[in-house]
């Protein structure tokens, strides 16, 4: 008992730092990129030295990275996130009033889109037809091919919410995966002995086939998340909706470093988190 | 001929069609992908201008099929990039097990997490301004392929475990061979199919991830078409029920993406 | 029984509520429109983006409005005002009995405090820093709650015109910035969502009537970046104004619905490109001397299609543009300068006289090296980049082999204002001013935004030693026609030397429907809605009165 927990903690741990890290990473990236401490404000004709000054100061890093590294880091422990550089309010703040609308059109994509994929990948493990098998391929293919661009204007002009788009986007793989892990359990021994014995399609489906798929259904559950995950924020920010994709985009153009920093610790650990609970479930099963 | 048979050749046939009208831009087209027929913006298709004139007038089919050279000739140079990159780490990732395992999955998480947008947007502005379009090209999509390969890590980390668990692997390692043996027999042959499927996935997601540069206005420089940039012309919905010839660039893209779905290998993908 | 009183008593009631109605002035109802950005504060001090701005036009009581149709001055908050002879001091006659929207009294001490705060180095406010003439500070007086006297330690050229810009804030309520004079105050806000601005209760102005303004009831913000959804969502029925419209969407909207959209004519904005001139810039040699000699930057001018560009990216919704002042600014507009002409053959013509030959299509310079540069603007801009585009296949004529690059605004910004590397640039110049007054540093060679070559020691040129003084003279008068004859012979220079090579002046585009009643779009920004608080929404017919 007391192993387990242990190795829980060790894991936890292992997850802090390496979000930690993605955070720190981001922040190094940001401050050597060029237009890092720039602000549009500083083509206004009317700004007099002084204060040109004033807004070149406040965008620097102060005393430097790495002092900048202990500060955030002091930061994180006391639970504050820094400050925005342009939109000037603490950037929990920001994430507290963005992340309900991501988290939800995140949710509610996944949703969908499982329910569509599940749906399409029943569908053609039970009528093997290469007609059928091909409509699908067109139908995912086709979803495929078109950039999130396209996919957030199409949103927006049928007035579709957001996690319709995400839906959009993680359905063709989430399907293919699906398809292909159904479609193994299905060609194994004991499913053709099932088959010759006489017993029905259905029942073979249900009582064979899926029970058995179980396992690496579930471990797409981790990589479903992620790919929907990373959909929402360009698909937010193309469609200019109040989520944190937008904040993120947005924060990326002005280089607001503190914002980033604590946007992609959280991304980091999402998507650090998933893949360890994909893979932990993974190994459990070998 | 059969149905599935049939319908592979007609997606090689479109494909190669698709290839082949890029290669020989010149012989199909006899205008220039810059030059502006100013007297004719946004012109409907006629005998002079097959599919039309963009807002600039310059002629729309010529641009298409330069664009399918830009974008179809320089995406499977980045697929190739990508995945070999992650055939090397996630090859050794698998192999060796344990801290190296470790180490190299959590770099290709921390890479995935990442802002991708943004990490492109500083490279592009990284780049000397007085590059010529083609270098400019050709950087873009190395980086596509510098920054593409964490996702297609982990399948080739799990098919490279895959490997080191089997029981012929086992057998080869007992019996003794040495390290070049065991990968010039083993592991390469095994990982091949695998890092095949994933450069053909990889070829139409690179010209997905360019054409969403352009559309935001950072991809290949003017005047160079590529898919993406023209892909910008269909921003507008209602514009489209009124010229739905602009949107022949993205029915290319759609149908080209379609018939690599087609032919791609599909079994042996899993997550 | 019982039933019957109930349904009495309802139709009753609804009886008196019909005729209330009736006796109540037409108002009420939401107008709805997009913001193109997130507002960064709603301190009107600290204004320094479009949206805020907005945001403050709507909410700010000012003690002196610029009348965005006529271009003159009209009493706001302030009754009458008189500036002294030596244009140093203006003294403000306050209307009486006037209250913030919170209910706290306005008085005099108001505008103290808000000139206090204002001019504090400290804030570091734009709109302070306008009002910068000289050293030392600036001092309020309050000889009684209503009279304020604004002394500055030296003349400024256009003063009252800069008021305009000073929303006062409260120096007493515990709203603070929140507690406003105009219209509208500040309700909610959903950040990253929508503002909603509820009418004010106590705003001082009524109309000729004698009712309360504003008439509509509320108005809806929302914040919206992409410009075709708020076109589509316009469309619909969802917006009833837009403010800024693009000339691409101007033209599908005039397609279907030419009554919502409309043109203002020739508006202030100039999109403009000029070459980096700066002796320190990381650049070869031979091109920090193309770029300085004038003849080079005149032919390049002569060769670039404006008529083009005006009419192919922006539907003809633009005028060719020569000059930093657009024609549409009546009063400072130099109408005597003579137009160039689009003349590629004069173009080459000028260059063989500066030493350039052309042959086989390239343009070489008398070293022998192909003229070739890049021009950089910012992406995200679709007009900016069709008109580079253009201006690339105008100058491959002449055999100048011009490169593009789209860079994000930042890396822009950072090349063109700390590491000069970059040979030529094109950019858009919001104008909000009609006085050139506020662009002194633009003209100054000592000044920030000369862009070509800002923060000289001493000026380079004796063109620009001319414009200095110019500028610095015109700065000290009071008399506006002398004023005036100064910044002529400046445009005159600039015309001449082309430091800035200006390509269009773009039209003043909105869209209105037709819920709306009273919408007089104008040059001048707020385009659409400067008269927000005569706005009445519902067809007019429905509503009976007129105007």
């Amino acid at each position: 008992m007391t192993t387990w927990i242990l190795k829980l903690a060790q894991r936890l741990l292992l997850l802090a730092a390496l979000a930690v890290v993605g955070g720190l990473m981001c922040a190094t990236m940001v401050r050597f990129a060029p237009g890092f401490g720039v602000d549009e404000r500083e083509l206004d004709p009317r700004l007099s030295q002084a204060s040109l000054q004033a807004i070149r100061q406040e965008h620097q890093l102060g005393k430097g990275l790495l002092a900048y590294y202990g500060s955030y880091l002091s930061g994180l422990v006391r639970g504050d996130f820094g400050t925005s550089a342009f939109l000037e309010r603490p950037v929990g703040e920001l994430l507290k009033e963005r992340a309900p609308f991501t988290i939800r059109a995140v949710l509610l994509g996944l949703l969908t889109a499982w329910v569509t994929a599940s749906a399409l990948a029943l569908l053609t493990v039970r009528f093997p037809s290469w007609m059928l098998d091909s409509s699908a391929t067109a139908f995912t293919g086709f979803l495929i091919a078109l950039p999130a661009a396209v996919v957030a204007l199409l949103c927006v002009f049928l007035r579709l919410p957001v996690f319709v788009g995400i839906a959009l986007v993680t359905v063709p793989k989430l399907f293919r995966y699906q398809h292909n892990i159904l479609a193994q359990a299905s060609a194994q021994p004991f499913v053709l002995a099932a088959q010759a014995r006489g017993v029905s399609r259905n029942r073979i489906l249900f009582r064979h086939v899926i029970p058995v798929s179980w396992h690496p259904l579930a471990a797409l559950l981790g990589v479903s998340a992620s790919l929907a995950f990373g959909a929402a924020i360009p698909l937010e920010a193309l469609s200019d909706s109040p989520g944190v994709g937008q904040l993120a985009w947005q924060a990326a153009l002005n280089r607001d470093l503190p914002l980033l920093t604590s946007i992609t610790l959280f991304v980091t650990l999402l998507t650090v988190a998933i893949n360890s609970f994909a893979s932990a479930t993974h190994q459990e099963r070998s | 001929m059969s149905g599935p048979r049939l319908l592979r050749v007609v997606c090689y046939s479109v494909l190669s069609a698709v290839f082949a009208a890029g290669l020989f831009a010149e012989v199909i087209t006899h205008y220039s992908y810059a030059s502006q027929f100013r007297e004719v913006p946004n012109a409907a298709p006629s005998a002079m201008h097959l599919l039309g004139t963009d807002s600039l007038g310059r002629d729309l089919f010529t641009r298409v099929v330069y664009g399918t050279r830009v974008s179809l000739l320089l995406a499977p140079a980045a697929a190739l990039l990508a995945t070999a990159i992650a055939g090397i780490l996630g090859g050794i990732a698998g192999l060796r097990g344990g801290w190296t395992e470790r180490t190299i999955l959590a770099f290709a998480d921390l890479s995935l997490a990442l802002p991708l947008l943004f990490v492109l947007v500083a490279l592009r502005a990284l780049l000397p301004l007085d590059v010529s379009p083609i270098l400019s090209v050709i950087a873009t999509f190395l980086t596509l392929g510098l920054l593409g390969w964490p996702s297609s890590l982990r399948v080739v980390w799990a098919a490279a475990r895959r490997l080191r668990e089997s029981d012929h692997f086992l057998f080869a390692t007992a019996l003794g061979y040495s390290k070049t043996r065991l990968l010039l027999r083993q592991v390469i042959p095994n990982l091949r199919p695998i890092l095949f499927a994933l450069f053909w996935i990889s070829i139409p997601l690179f010209v997905l991830t360019e054409a969403t540069l352009s559309m935001l206005g950072l991809g290949v420089m003017e005047p160079l078409p590529s898919w993406g940039n023209l892909l910008r012309g269909c921003e507008d919905f209602s514009a489209m029920a009124a010229n739905p010839w602009r949107l022949v660039p993205l029915f290319v893209l759609i149908v080209t993406v379609i018939c690599f779905q087609y032919i791609l290998p599909t079994s042996g993908e899993s997550a | 029984m019982r039933q019957r009183s109930w349904r009495f008593c309802l139709l009753l009631f609804s009886l008196c509520f019909v005729l209330l109605g009736r006796t109540q002035t037409p108002s009420g109802g939401e107008l709805h429109f997009c913001l193109h950005g997130e507002p960064k504060t709603f301190n009107p001090i600290l204004v320094d983006d479009e949206a805020s701005e907005n945001v403050r036009y709507l909410t700010g009581g000012v003690l002196i409005r610029v009348n965005r149709q006529t271009q003159t001055l009209e009493p706001s908050l302030a009754e009458s005002w008189k500036v002294s002879n030596d244009g140093r001091k203006i003294t403000f006659h306050l209307r009486k009995s006037l209250q913030f929207s919170d209910g706290t009294p306005f008085t005099s001490e108001d505008v103290a405090y808000t000139m206090r705060l204002l001019m504090d180095p400290q804030t570091h406010s734009a709109t302070g820093d306008a009002f910068r003439s000289g050293e030392g500070s600036v001092n309020v007086q309050t000889p009684s709650a209503d009279v304020a006297v604004v002394t500055f330690p030296a003349p400024l050229a256009g003063l009252e015109r800069l008021f305009d810009q000073v929303a006062i804030l409260s120096a007493k309520s515990p709203k603070k910035e929140m507690s406003v004079l105009g219209p509208y105050y500040v309700s909610e806000y959903k950040a990253g969502s929508y503002i909603l601005l509820r009418r004010n209760p106590n705003y001082w102005k009524r109309d000729a009537q004698g009712n309360r303004l504003p008439y509509i009831e509320t108005v809806r913000l929302d914040i919206q970046r992409n410009r075709d959804i708020e076109l589509m969502r316009f469309r619909r029925g969802e917006l009833q104004l837009i403010n800024r419209l693009d000339a691409e969407q101007f033209d599908r909207l005039q397609k279907d619905n030419a009554a919502a959209a409309r043109n203002a004519g020739v508006g202030l904005d100039a999109e403009e490109m000029w070459f980096n001139q700066v002796p320190s810039s990381p650049l070869s040699d031979y091109k920090k001397k193309w770029f300085q000699t004038a003849d080079f930057r005149r032919a390049l001018s002569m060769s670039i299609n404006r008529a083009d560009l005006a009419r192919i990216v922006y539907f003809g919704y633009a005028t060719p543009a020569y000059g930093p002042v657009s024609p549409s600014n009546h009063f400072w507009f130099n109408s005597s300068l003579t137009v160039p002409k689009y003349d590629p053959q004069g173009a080459l013509a000028l260059l063989a006289r500066a030493g350039f030959h052309f042959d086989n299509g390239t343009l070489k310079d008398s070293a022998g090296n192909r003229v070739e540069f890049t021009l950089i603007t910012n992406s995200g801009n679709t007009a900016r980049e069709k008109m580079a585009t253009m201006i690339q296949q105008d100058l491959a004529q002449i055999g100048v082999n011009l490169k593009l690059v789209m860079l994000d605004f930042p890396s822009l910004i950072e090349r063109i204002t700390r590491t000069f590397d970059y040979d030529a640039c094109l950019l858009g110049l919001v104008n909000t001013d009609l006085d050139p007054n506020g662009q002194m540093t633009v003209w100054l060679s000592s000044g920030e935004d000369h862009q070509w070559n800002p923060n000289q020691k001493s000026p380079a040129t004796p063109w620009e030693a001319e414009i200095d003084q110019l500028m610095r003279e015109q700065a000290a008068l009071a008399n506006e026609q002398l004023r005036k004859a100064k910044f002529d012979r400046v445009q005159q220079i600039v015309a001449e030397q082309q430091p800035f090579i200006y390509l269009v002046n773009k039209n003043a585009l909105s869209a209105v429907s037709a819920d709306v009643t009273g919408a007089a779009p104008v040059a001048l920004n707020p385009q659409a809605f400067w008269n927000i608080d005569t706005l009445r929404l519902g067809a007019a017919g429905q509503l009976g009165a007129n105007k």
